[in-house]
């Protein structure tokens, strides 16, 4: 039986969707069967950054329907092996699907894949109702910046009451940088208001736009330090232990004055 | 979290004015404006001492400042200090029982309320309430989230949200936080919002309702 994981976040456009293409490929790259479900109803682009749009013919919503079966609404990834994409309709929108009908995919989905990644819109509404409706655990996607992290604690809480977990965080975005002087958040500063399990750290990488434009996902040229933080993650997900990498920046001098700045 | 360029606070001797270095008398005035309509309330009748954190202000400014703030919002101007800190009270001699001392009553009024452990931290989106007593919260109340209580709140954690308390009208309730940054308190009907850190100080702090019906905030150091 596989696990279903809904990739979430509240605010929109923190990578959510970058992250399910890149974790769902990472996965399959690893050998582990893998379905990758688009639940942004009416505002889909995973099929887009997957580069499968031109060979989506069913949608979720022709399965729901009954137009056609749930193996024939797949479309198959043909760069790697056991890695498949329920694209979600277009035309409707969100108010369309009952959290009840997602599940029964999920539960059919899980039967035949190892891992059942569920890509959720932004917001807390039927949309995020819809995605976590089938799922055993989350991934919270957040950037470094208050607003995400507001929105990121928002859905924690939802997660929770629906008694999703674990709920696993992935910060995106992060930038040494920033950090480095001062405007960003680091990583023990989400952390500390967030309170889940750190999943992993993506740091800011210009090589995610090319592979969005191009329909690549990064994983498949390694190389990059985007492409290797999410291989990483889905080394974790399958239970392999390796260590958080830390982007921020080391250097003597930046030890000693973050740890006269720390703040406990 | 840029620091405002003006900041009232309310310390234990009373309302502070504080005025950040590098500031025209043009500036100091809008932010005062802007700083004052924040507090929710009027000030009319209350006094402030003006701490100004380099002397760039010249006398004759200070002067114009003081007759302004009388005007327009009935505020006297009690002293004036150049600091480069704001001037914090002197915590180790703060009689701490001093407003609890006020009440006529001699039974502790928390004797006879309930109160209810929460033993999970509060999210964003979340509330947490108990009318009949006191809370006391194992965790976080982060920002966006909400505590209210009839009595007492006590946070274990850090207190990012918003917290109410004596919302059964027992102005003796205080709220305390081992790291205390929270957005918005209210203390029965006095709210308050400007006199709160925006980062915890490292230490516990407490809130209560001081002289002039101002909530004050300061180190907790004991009951
Ligand atoms: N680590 C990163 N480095 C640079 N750019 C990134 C990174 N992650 C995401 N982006 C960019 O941010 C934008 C939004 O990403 P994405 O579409 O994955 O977010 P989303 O959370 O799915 O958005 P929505 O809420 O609209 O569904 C995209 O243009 C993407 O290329
Ligand atoms: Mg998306």
């Amino acid at each position: 039986m596989g696990k279903v994981i809904v990739v979430t976040s509240g605010k929109g456009g923190v990578g959510k969707t970058t992250s399910t293409a890149n974790l769902g490929t990472a996965l399959a790259l690893l050998d582990k069967t893998v379905a990758v479900v688009d639940a942004d109803v009416g505002l889909r682009n995973l099929d887009i950054v997957m580069g499968l749009e031109s060979r989506i013919v069913y949608t979720s919503m022709d399965v729901i329907e009954k137009q056609c079966e749930l193996s024939k609404a797949l479309v198959r990834d043909r760069r790697v092996d056991g890695l498949m994409l329920l694209a979600a309709s277009q035309k409707n929108n969100k108010d369309d699907i009952q959290p009840e009908q997602m599940k029964a995919i999920c539960d059919k989905l899980r039967t035949t894949h190892d891992f059942v990644l569920i890509d959720s819109p932004a917001g807390i509404e039927r949309g995020f109702s819809n995605a976590s409706a089938g799922a055993d655990e989350a991934i919270v996607v957040t950037t470094p910046d208050v607003s995400a992290i507001r929105d990121a604690d928002r859905i924690i809480g939802l997660l929770q009451n629906a008694r999703i977990e674990p709920i696993n965080l992935v910060i995106n975005r992060f930038s040494p940088q920033l950090v480095g002087n001062g405007s960003m958040m680091d990583q023990a500063d989400v952390l500390d208001i967030l309170n889940i399990d750190l999943i992993g750290v993506v740091p800011e990488d210009s090589a995610v736009i090319t592979s969005t434009n191009r329909g690549i996902p990064l994983v498949y040229e390694d190389g990059s330090p985007g492409a290797q933080a999410y291989m990483r993650i889905a080394r974790r997900l399958t239970g392999q232990r390796i260590p958080i990498h830390s982007f921020e920046q080391k250097g003597l001098l930046n030890n000693i004055v973050n740890w006269f700045t720390r703040k406990r | 979290m840029a620091n405002s360029t003006v900041a009232l606070r309310a310390y234990r001797d009373g309302l502070h004015l504080i005025i950040r270095p590098h500031l025209s008398i043009t500036e100091v005035e809008a932010a005062i404006q802007q700083e004052i309509s924040r507090m929710n309330r009027s000030l009319a009748g209350a006094s402030v001492q003006i701490d100004l954190k380099s002397p760039t202000l010249k006398e004759a400014e200070i002067e114009f400042l003081s007759s302004k703030l009388k005007e327009t919002y009935d505020l006297t101007v009690r002293g004036v200090e150049v600091a480069d800190e704001p001037v914090a009270p002197p915590i180790a001699a703060a009689p701490t029982t001093h407003v609890i001392s006020q009440t006529t009553d001699t039974v502790n009024p928390r004797d006879s309320e309930p109160s209810r452990i929460v033993p999970y931290t509060i999210r964003s989106g979340q509330t947490e309430e108990f009318p009949q007593g006191s809370l006391i919260i194992y965790g976080d109340v982060n920002s966006g989230g909400e505590v209210r209580a009839g009595g007492d709140i006590v946070v274990l954690g850090t207190l990012r949200g918003s917290a109410y308390a004596g919302a059964n009208g027992r102005l003796s309730a205080v709220i305390i936080a081992m790291d205390f940054a929270p957005l918005q308190l209210q203390i029965g009907t006095h709210m308050n919002r400007s006199s709160v850190n925006q980062e915890p100080r490292g230490y516990p702090e407490i809130a209560r309702i001081g002289a002039d019906d101002i909530i004050i905030v300061e180190k907790f150091v004991k009951f």
